[in-house]
């Protein structure tokens, strides 16, 4: 079977800050940052050509770390990585040629150019006639909802219309294979979702194209994915269908409440029947909220008096059906926030 | 992969693939100039006031020479001042390709890389002297417009006489040199690719340091007169291939016999042929410093990191 | 009053690590040095040239240059300084709209990271003339009854400095990328006008007027009175030391107002403009 993408124990180690140049400081204890830090460990993962692949996890996992060195713009420090079956160390023009990808948040491009102009450039440089280049970017900006801006220069649009045209820039060049970094970060409710049905429908519509997208929103990976790997710490804990994930948990019970602010969250480590919880705090109420995954409902009594005796009041207490993130949670012990 | 993901990679896919990705990254720079009205001011008119600047200073010091000479020595300094101020006029116009080499090539890819350009560049199949190549021509463009400013302000202003006896030479001369210039800036925007603030550093020093060095204010041949350090640092400064260019076009536009010949570093169509050594040799040396210091910005994880 | 001098220490300090946190101590020193010092060989060697070209040396014009080069390094560092923290802390560091709306005022921030330069600069001032009076023997002398009236005129020359900074430095508000350009061109205008390297009256009658109109000159003239131990015709004798140090006074006081003036419209037609936050790179 041929991948699309395919990793075998990919590793990558980001070694400490060289002073090269640098002034030299005396040793504080925020050196100790700067020592090696293992962004990826021993990652393998198969994309089949046609597959929505998402990659979630939270802040610093090392998704965007991945996508770089998929992307030709960072080599791992060790294990392979293959990108439409060619070898991203040794081989990477015909895998430029065959990708591309957006960033969110992404600030690219030239502001004296116009909207239209910036995403021509980059068809440039993967060789696209001008004039297809010109009438696929048409589309595109009548998909995203940019037309009205295609002649408006860059530094006078919003961020999320930079982003938008990003997204077109993505692809303009008709890749084969997309990496979307967090494509919906920083747009509103609508041009998000239009950024998800486009990107559901591409993959859908083209036979062989192939997205892997990285998010920390659960809902879009939810819904868009045909398959999720959860990364956490530079290594991935679990890959599978977003439904055969949680039923990963369907054994477990998954109890959420929202109580007041607790002073030792300890006492439920270790509990009797506690699999894993996470806490989140809700400032705005001055309320936390915890989330349980229980190995069945037997030690909800248990929980309950362990909070009430701190003298906390449960305000709510719901059984809920396991999501990507109750997977999370069972798996690392925390949350994604 | 099927038949969908099916590309072209033959030679001819390659050259235009190139082509495009020259055109597309010159484009930007000939076109977004021209979108800000305030550029044909400042980089066309206001520079001209540093070279007013230097003309002063000859047509100073010439005039207090004057007050005691007889009048042939009075006619030979005036001669020799027209000569000295054509050669500011000539040196102002070559500052501006060496302040775009410096600023808009050289530091460039620090810049790329700041504003997240460099990664997309860098993910993109075409060749990255194809990027290098885009950005000087659209830069040579730019330039173009402030060097030619700069001769005829100092014709019409300084009443500046050039006498050219060779315009195909003239012509191959200040190409060559500009082809090693921007050859010489790939170079340097290839080892900037790791640097971090050092780049615009970098970038600052070697203006005055090369505007002495190379002679663009004065002939060149003034440091190699000097003998011991002068010679030397003239040496240097003809690495900068805008000093031995320069050499040569003063050479070509106020004739042999200026100065009394006695200022001129080699014989024009020599210092053409070490320009054509030179362009070449930047040229080769880009290429692979581009692409080792590509490799090792990949391994170090310098091609994204903003604001190191 | 606190909140101002918190600012401009703020600014300053600011100012300070961006200029020389790139590298080591001595590495800035080096580069702190090698820029003037090479500014000053071409002058160097440009009179070097005529005076081997025709013969005859002239001691007392490579004097008034050098000088009036050396005291330039001010000029060049002081405005560039003023320039480019609007250019750099917009679409740099893209920093100008959080300074920009945090309670301070700009204006002093602007002026504090300014005077981190103008320390900077002093360094390669006294290099320059220390080299030109030990190795390049240039024509100097520094009697200590002159002191007093050199630091007043020091200090004079760098508050319009200051001024006439931010009173251009405003325009970049507006601006595109062309504040290195800004920051090469209006030096070049004070460096051509203000009699630096050359007397005035080898100007044309009407750059006479414009320079006799600058602040700057009668700065540069009564640097060069302290410091050269000759007579120059620089068609500023009719001047006094003390009308000189008046008119320098005036002018800080005029340029100060105006800088005021401008700053606010600048960032009133920014604001209008949405250009406060612009990036215009290409």
């Amino acid at each position: 079977m041929a991948y699309a993408v395919e990793t075998r124990d990919l590793t990558r180690v980001f070694a400490g800050k060289k002073r090269r140049f640098r002034r030299k400081r005396a040793a504080s204890e925020g050196d100790e940052q700067l020592g090696p830090v293992t962004a990826l460990d021993r990652v393998s993962i198969q994309i089949r050509e046609g597959e929505l692949f998402g990659l979630l996890g939270p802040n610093g996992a090392g998704k965007t770390t991945l996508i770089k060195i998929l992307a030709t713009l960072l080599l791992p420090t060790s294990g392979q990585a293959f990108v439409a079956g060619h070898d991203v160390t040794k081989d990477p023009f015909p895998i430029r040629q065959r990708i591309n990808m957006v960033s969110g948040g992404e600030t690219s491009g030239y502001g004296l150019l116009t909207t239209r102009e910036n995403v021509w450039m980059f068809s440039q440089f993967y060789g696209v006639p001008s004039k297809v280049a010109k009438q696929r970017i048409d589309e595109l900006m009548h998909v995203f909802g940019l037309w009205d801006k295609r002649d408006a220069k860059v530094r006078l649009i919003s961020s999320g219309q930079r982003q938008k045209m990003n997204m077109i820039r993505g692809f303009v060049t008709d890749p084969d294979i997309l990496f979307l970094d967090e494509p919906t970060l920083g747009l509103d409710v609508n041009a998000a979702r239009t950024v998800r049905d486009y990107v559901m429908n591409w993959v859908g519509r083209e036979r062989g194209k192939t997205v892997l997208l990285t998010t920390h929103y659960m809902a879009e990976a939810d819904e868009m994915c045909d398959r999720i790997a959860i990364i956490d710490k530079g290594k991935i804990l679990a890959c599978d269908t977003p439904e055969a994930l949680k039923r990963m948990i369907h054994t477990q019970t998954t109890f959420r409440l929202e109580v007041d602010p607790l002073r030792d969250t300890s006492t439920f480590q270790g509990m009797d029947g506690v699999v894993n919880f996470s806490l989140k705090d809700d400032a705005s109420k001055n309320r936390t909220e915890l989330t349980f995954i229980l190995e069945d409902e037997a030690p909800v009594a248990e929980i309950l008096s362990a909070i009430t005796a701190q003298g906390a009041k449960v305000h709510a207490l719901r059984k809920t059906e396991p999501t990507l993130e109750d997977v999370f949670i069972s798996m690392v012990g925390r949350g994604f926030e | 992969m099927n038949e969908v993901s099916a590309r072209r990679s033959d030679l001819a896919f390659r050259i235009a693939l190139n082509l495009r990705s020259i055109r597309g990254r010159a484009y930007p720079r000939i076109i977004g100039a021209n979108r800000e009205p305030s550029w044909i001011f400042f980089e066309a008119v206001l520079p001209l006031l540093t070279i007013a600047a230097y003309v002063f200073i000859y047509r100073a010091i010439a005039a207090n020479q004057i007050v005691n000479a007889n009048a042939e020595t009075a006619a030979r300094i005036l001669a020799n001042t027209n000569a000295l101020v054509a050669s500011v006029v000539l040196g102002g116009a070559m500052v501006a390709f060496w302040l775009n080499v410096l600023w808009s090539m050289a530091s460039q890819l620090y810049w790329e890389k700041e504003i997240g350009n460099l990664q997309l560049y860098m993910m993109a199949p075409m060749n990255r002297m194809a990027l290098l190549g885009g950005m000087a021509i659209g830069g040579v463009f730019m330039t173009s417009v402030r060097a030619i400013s700069t001769l005829v302000a100092g014709v019409l202003v300084f009443g500046v006489v050039f006498q050219v006896a060779d315009p195909l030479m003239l012509l191959a001369v200040f190409f060559v040199t500009l082809v090693a210039l921007y050859g010489l800036g790939m170079f340097f925007a290839s080892l900037y690719l790791l640097w971090g603030r050092e780049a615009w550093n970098v970038s600052a020093l070697l203006e005055e340091p090369i505007f002495f060095s190379s002679g663009f204010y004065f002939p060149l041949g003034g440091l190699f007169n000097y003998g011991g350090w002068g010679s030397v640092v003239g040496i240097v400064g003809s690495i900068i291939p805008a000093g031995l260019g320069l050499d040569a076009l003063r050479q070509l536009t106020l004739g042999q016999t200026a100065f009394g010949g006695k200022f001129w570093v080699l014989s024009a169509p020599v210092e053409l042929e070490i320009l054509l050594v030179l362009a070449i040799g930047f040229l080769v040396l880009a290429r692979y410093a581009l692409a080792y210091l590509e490799l090792l910005a990949k391994r170090e994880g310098k091609l994204t990191s903003r604001h190191q | 009053m606190s909140t101002y001098w918190r600012t401009f220490k703020t600014a300053a300090w600011l100012g300070w690590e961006m200029d020389s946190n790139w590298t080591e101590p001595w590495l800035f020193l080096i580069y702190s040095i090698i820029k003037p010092v090479a500014g000053a060989f071409i002058l160097v060697f440009m009179y070097v040239v005529i005076w081997s070209i025709n013969g005859i040396a002239d001691p007392q014009s490579f004097a008034f240059l050098y000088v009036g080069n050396a005291f330039f390094i001010f000029v060049g560092s002081t405005l560039f300084g003023t320039f480019q923290v609007i250019q750099s802390d917009r679409e740099w560091y893209q920093t100008l709209r959080y300074v920009y709306i945090s309670p301070i005022s700009y204006y002093v921030y602007i002026l504090g990271r300014a005077f981190s330069k103008i320390l900077v600069s002093i360094f390669g001032v006294l290099i320059t003339l220390g080299f030109g009076f030990f190795f390049l023997h240039v024509d100097m002398r520094f009697t200590p009854d002159r002191i007093p009236l050199f630091i007043v005129s020091l200090a004079l020359g760098l508050f319009v400095l200051l001024a006439i900074g931010i009173t251009l430095g405003a325009a970049t508000f507006l601006m595109a990328r062309h504040s290195q350009t800004l920051a090469e061109a209006v030096p070049g205008v004070f460096y051509v006008f203000c009699g630096v390297l050359f007397p005035l009256t080898i100007l044309p009658s009407w750059g006479q007027s414009i320079g006799t109109a600058i602040p700057l000159t009668y700065w540069f003239e009564i640097t060069r009175r302290i410091l050269l131990p000759f007579q120059y015709n620089t068609g500023l004798a009719a001047f006094g030391d003390w009308e000189i140090l008046a008119f320098l006074l005036i002018s800080t006081f005029v340029f100060f107002g105006l800088s005021l003036g401008v700053f606010r419209l600048g960032e009133y037609l920014a604001r209008k403009a949405g250009k406060l936050d612009m990036t215009t790179s290409y």
